[in-house]
């Protein structure tokens, strides 16, 4: 169901929208300060019955993950809020323009957010690329800070909160959580094992919630509609998938861009209704939540016949209308991820869009873990060999091998991110592997840009 | 004791255990790479990777995977066990553990096998690794399959010379850490990092330094491939054509537990290798110690001579007895080394004090030198707690004190052990000039060897069986590696003769003898029995 919302976008084309007046006019920082004299419990319940899933990718509820750090810090151990906004999964683009469109929701939702879990300082892990961003959340900062929104007493009130923004180091991998920790504390960005988790050993050793940077942003409008209410925008509401959230449409569609509307979406409606429609022929498939999650053809169709099964709703239906929600699209094998769909015409090549894919993971595997590290090349070489022409069936068969040993079997999350893409590529396109393998690439439209 | 099952074998394990170490106790192997028992667990090499079975009443863990069907002429969706890092994965109570009879585990090691080995070299007819690296090892035990990507692989820096030991080849490198990890926890000295990213990864060392803390060698002792070689074995030997003895270091009071490595086509030593001692040096030796193996062919005294004169065992024992003969007990210095073993020393203790009547014992000994928080000694002699407690009492003097007394005629005769000294050189050299009588039993030269008049070539530590008594008080045997080189003997045994050949009724003419007579001695007990020779000898 599309629903346009203007929660956090509102000051998205508004005339120096960035700057705090901007922002205080809407009346900005308001629910900062009323957090702040709210008992932390009845602000972690508002959250909780927000039920918004984390917008980082994995959709885990916020409010929960709050729920996992002690409930007061100990002697010695201090808390720290870690705002991921490394953004660097393909396709993504959305916590880039709150950064640079509206800063202030960020540094809000950072005091908001510091509160609701005992910490008194924000580290705002920026992708390095982003200059624009930093500037912005910089400016926002200097802004929140002369007017004593943050410091020792932010709104007079005894609760020390200040925010930083580091610089990212310039990996895809400084975007998972552990490797972004480790990051910011100046080592090498790789993921550390699990346990321990953040919330018992996170930045600096310490007790640590790292959140999407949007999760963050969302905050001030949590708090100005309500847990509850926020939740109930939604149309995925009885399914604990709340509120509204910012949906992106990017590759082949006539008005790519940044849409925030309410949780409920579908595919078809982001893609036809904000996107424009696809540019270049019709549809083929869409990635639906950055490149990590596998894609979706435009003729599948749902197939939950057990009356039981959450997607029931849905059965026969085209998955293009399965409302868009974190366990809608697990039930349809993929995931919803960033909710940044990337939309392939017909009259791009599936082969050479995988070819795309796996030479970005083989480039941005950290390399600590066999299976990922020497995984993600194979399944290049592979590519490399069936792109150019000179593939065999064996190959392609190899193919599933790979991503199959690297399935569950490394330390982080990337080694799924990149074997659950190629399986599904390799699914959905069997038939197209096949042909461009017997006709050395005869068969392909040969393109991947229109 | 808690416990856990490994395929069906209880196992029991301590409170913070993994599975992996509890399986190491218990002496069952998982296989692995980056895990070693002593360094921390990054869990990155997933070698060990095992089917941990769900408590009973829950689901198992189930991954969705692809798989091909010719039947269907498509992709089925099959599923497989979520595998876990036995290295890091903490035992509890009742865990039930699939390693070796799990088909999942077995095709998940051949997978990482086959992983770690699609860009390397395959180079072991010229790598130094070779019969002692786990890629072949594990190859045989758990792969056995042709290599199958058969493009060219990825290239990356050879022969990087890392510092004054070590040279570095980043293709053979499993990215295990293992290196870095030993220098970062055990050295205490983080100078290697990685560099890059994904398959082009690799070792460095930090900018403007050189791998060359005291430890430097044990990056290349747990580097699990041939990617780290030390420049000293490099190219010299065929690990299969060499064998190994249980000894322990002779470079400082610590007395780390060793392997020494040497070839009995040659009779010659190779290398050491720590011997895992968790009462002692855990696994570890540094430098100094690891090169000190060359001691056992190097500055060694190989025959006897008498006034500077090469001699005969039997002409030196003639000129000693003749020395010797009729001299005044309180004018005889005895002087024990605290380089020489317990064997050596109670012999010649023995005689000075039970057969000639001595009062008077030194020690020699090696000076003091730099110690640190690891394992390195500043006590530089094997055995000086071991002479301590022969002696008995407050021990022997210091050399020192001979040398003033001798300068002003205290004593006509020594009667001595060992080589080094810790006193001016010059100072000795005069103050023995004026003996009547001067005998030394050693097995290096030195300055001892050369101010006295008749010298007798001993055994070094490598060519008789001995026992050494560390710092901590633990007497640690070793075994004969070597065949004495020259005209060594054992020193014990060098005494023995002297004794018969000065008239007295020396009991002890084999080992075995000698040993039952130090254990009916008073005060030659050491303070606490060995744990030296019962460590484990399963290769970490
Ligand atoms: C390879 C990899 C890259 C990731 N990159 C990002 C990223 O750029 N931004 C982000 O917010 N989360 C990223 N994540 C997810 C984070 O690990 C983490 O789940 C998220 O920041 C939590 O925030 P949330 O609960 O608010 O979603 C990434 C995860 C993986 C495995
Ligand atoms: S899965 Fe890949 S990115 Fe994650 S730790 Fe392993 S090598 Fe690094
Ligand atoms: S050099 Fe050896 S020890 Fe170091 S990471 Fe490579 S394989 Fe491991
Ligand atoms: S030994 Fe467990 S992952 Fe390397």
């Amino acid at each position: 169901m599309l629903q346009r919302t203007n929660y956090l976008s509102s000051r998205y084309g508004v005339p120096d929208g960035h700057r705090i007046e901007a922002y205080l006019r809407d009346g900005g920082y308001e629910q900062a300060k009323r957090a702040l004299g709210m008992p932390r419990k009845t602000l972690v319940d508002e959250v909780k019955a927000a039920n918004l899933r984390g917008r980082g990718g994995a959709g885990f509820p916020m409010g929960v993950k709050w729920g996992f750090m002690p409930p007061e810090p100990k002697p010695g151990k201090p808390h720290y809020l870690v705002v991921n906004a490394d953004e660097g999964e393909p396709g993504t683009f959305k916590d880039r323009t709150l950064m640079e469109l509206d800063p202030h929701s960020t540094i809000e939702g950072c005091i908001i957010g510091a509160y609701g879990i005992g910490a008194h300082a924000a580290y705002v892990y920026v992708r390095d690329e982003l200059h624009l961003s930093k500037a912005r959340l910089w400016g926002a900062i200097e802004e929140a800070r002369a007017r004593g929104f943050l410091g020792p007493k932010p709104f007079g009130i005894d609760y020390t909160v200040e925010v930083y923004v580091h610089s990212g180091a310039g990996a895809y991998i400084c975007g998972e959580e552990t490797a972004l920790l480790n990051s910011l504390e100046g080592k090498r960005g790789e993921p550390r094992m699990k346990p321990p988790f953040p919330a018992q050993a996170g930045a600096f050793g310490m007790p640590t919630t790292v959140n999407n940077l949007e999760s963050i942003a969302t905050l001030p409008t949590i708090l100005k509609l309500g847990g509850e209410a926020f939740s109930k925008l939604s149309a995925l509401h009885g399914m604990r998938d709340g509120g509204c959230r910012l949906f992106g449409v990017s590759g082949h569609v006539k008005t790519p861009g940044v849409f925030e509307c309410a949780v409920g979406l579908t595919l078809r409606e982001l893609v036809y209704d904000l996107g424009g429609g696809v540019a270049g022929g019709k549809l083929l498939a869409v990635i639906p939540g950055g490149s990590s999650t596998p894609i979706l053809r435009h003729d599948e169709l749902v197939d939950a016949p057990d009356p039981k099964a959450p997607l029931h709703p849905w059965h026969g239906q085209s998955v293009l209308d399965v409302p868009m929600g974190v366990d809608t699209f697990r039930g349809l094998g993929t995931m919803l991820g960033t909710c940044c769909a990337i939309v392939l015409s017909e009259r791009a090549c599936p082969v050479m869009a995988m070819h795309n894919l796996m030479r970005f993971y083989r480039h941005e595997s950290c390399g600590q873990c066999t299976p990922c590290r020497e995984g993600s090349g194979w399944l290049e070489r592979t590519l490399d060999r069936i792109v150019g022409g000179a593939g065999t069936l064996e190959d392609l068969d190899r193919l599933h091998e790979i991503a199959n040993n690297i399935m569950g079997n490394t330390i982080c999350a990337f080694g799924e991110g990149t074997a659950m893409p190629a399986l599904g590529f390799l699914r959905k396109f069997r038939r197209e592997f096949e042909d461009f393998v017997r006709t050395h690439g005869a068969s392909s439209p040969r393109n991947l840009a229109l | 004791m808690p416990s856990i099952k490994i395929d069906g074998r209880d196992v029991p394990f301590e409170p913070g255990d993994t599975v992996m170490r509890a399986a190491y106790r218990a002496g069952i192997e998982i296989p692995h790479y980056c895990w070693h028992p002593g360094l921390s667990s990054p869990a990155n090499c997933r070698m060990c990777l095992v089917d941990i079975l769900p408590p009973p009443g829950r689901p198992a863990l189930r991954l969705d995977i692809l798989e091909w069907s010719a039947e269907k002429n498509d992709y089925v969706v099959a599923q497989k066990s979520k595998l876990q890092p036995a290295c890091y994965m903490q035992a509890t109570d009742g865990m039930e553990v699939l390693s070796d009879t799990s088909d999942e585990v077995a095709k998940a090691r051949a997978a990482i096998q086959e992983l770690l080995l699609l860009n390397h070299p395959v180079d072991c007819p010229i790598c130094d690794q070779a019969g002692e690296c786990k890629l072949q090892d594990y190859w045989l035990l758990h792969q056995r399959s042709k290599k199958r990507m058969c493009d060219e692989p990825v290239h990356k820096p050879k022969a990087v010379v890392f510092g004054p030991t070590i040279v570095y080849d980043a293709e053979r490198c499993v990215m295990c850490t293992r290196c870095i990890r030993v220098c970062d926890e055990v050295a205490q000295n983080p100078v290697l990092d990685m560099r890059e990213r994904g398959n082009r990864n690799e070792i460095t060392v930090a900018p403007g330094r050189q791998l060359d803390h005291g430890y430097s060698l044990m990056t290349e002792h747990v580097c699990p491939v041939g990617a780290l070689t030390s420049s000293h074995f490099r190219f010299k030997a065929r690990v299969w054509f060499l064998r190994s003895a249980r000894t322990v270091c002779q470079e400082c009071a610590t007395g780390c537990n060793a392997h020494l490595d040497y070839d009995p086509r040659d009779n010659l030593p190779y290398r050491y290798r720590p011997r895992d001692n968790e009462a002692v040096n855990k696994y570890w030796m540094c430098d100094e110690g690891m090169l000190s193996y060359g001691r056992a062919t190097a500055g060694r005294m190989l025959g006897a001579h008498v006034g500077g004169d090469d001699a005969s065992i039997d002409e030196a024992l003639h000129a000693a007895k003749d020395h010797l003969r009729g001299c005044d007990p309180a004018r005889v210095a005895i002087v024990l080394s605290a380089q020489h073993s317990q064997e050596d020393n109670f012999a010649l203790l023995t005689l000075g004090r039970e057969y000639l009547g001595v009062t008077d014992v030194f020690v020699a000994r090696r000076p003091d030198g730099l110690g640190d928080k690891v394992l390195r000694h500043v006590d530089k002699n094997p055995n000086g707690a071991g002479v301590k407690a022969l002696v008995g009492g407050d021990g022997p003097r210091p050399l020192a004190e001979l040398v003033a007394a001798a300068q002003k005629g205290r004593y006509s005769h020594v009667l001595a052990l060992g080589h080094d000294v810790d006193v001016d050189v010059a100072a000795l050299k005069s103050a023995f000039a004026g003996l009547t009588g001067s005998i030394v039993i050693a097995s290096h030269d030195g300055p001892l060897t050369a101010a006295l008049r008749v010298a007798l070539p001993a055994c070094a530590w490598t060519e008789a069986a001995g026992t050494y008594v560390n710092a901590q008080g633990m007497a640690q045997p070793t075994e004969q590696v070597l065949r004495p080189r020259g005209d060594a003997r054992p020193g014990w045994e060098l005494v023995a003769r002297l004794g018969r050949a000065l008239g007295f009724a020396i009991p002890w003419k084999t080992p075995k003898e000698l040993a039952r007579a130090m254990r009916g001695a008073a005060g030659s007990e050491p303070t606490h029995a060995t744990a030296g020779a019962v460590a484990a000898e399963v290769a970490p």
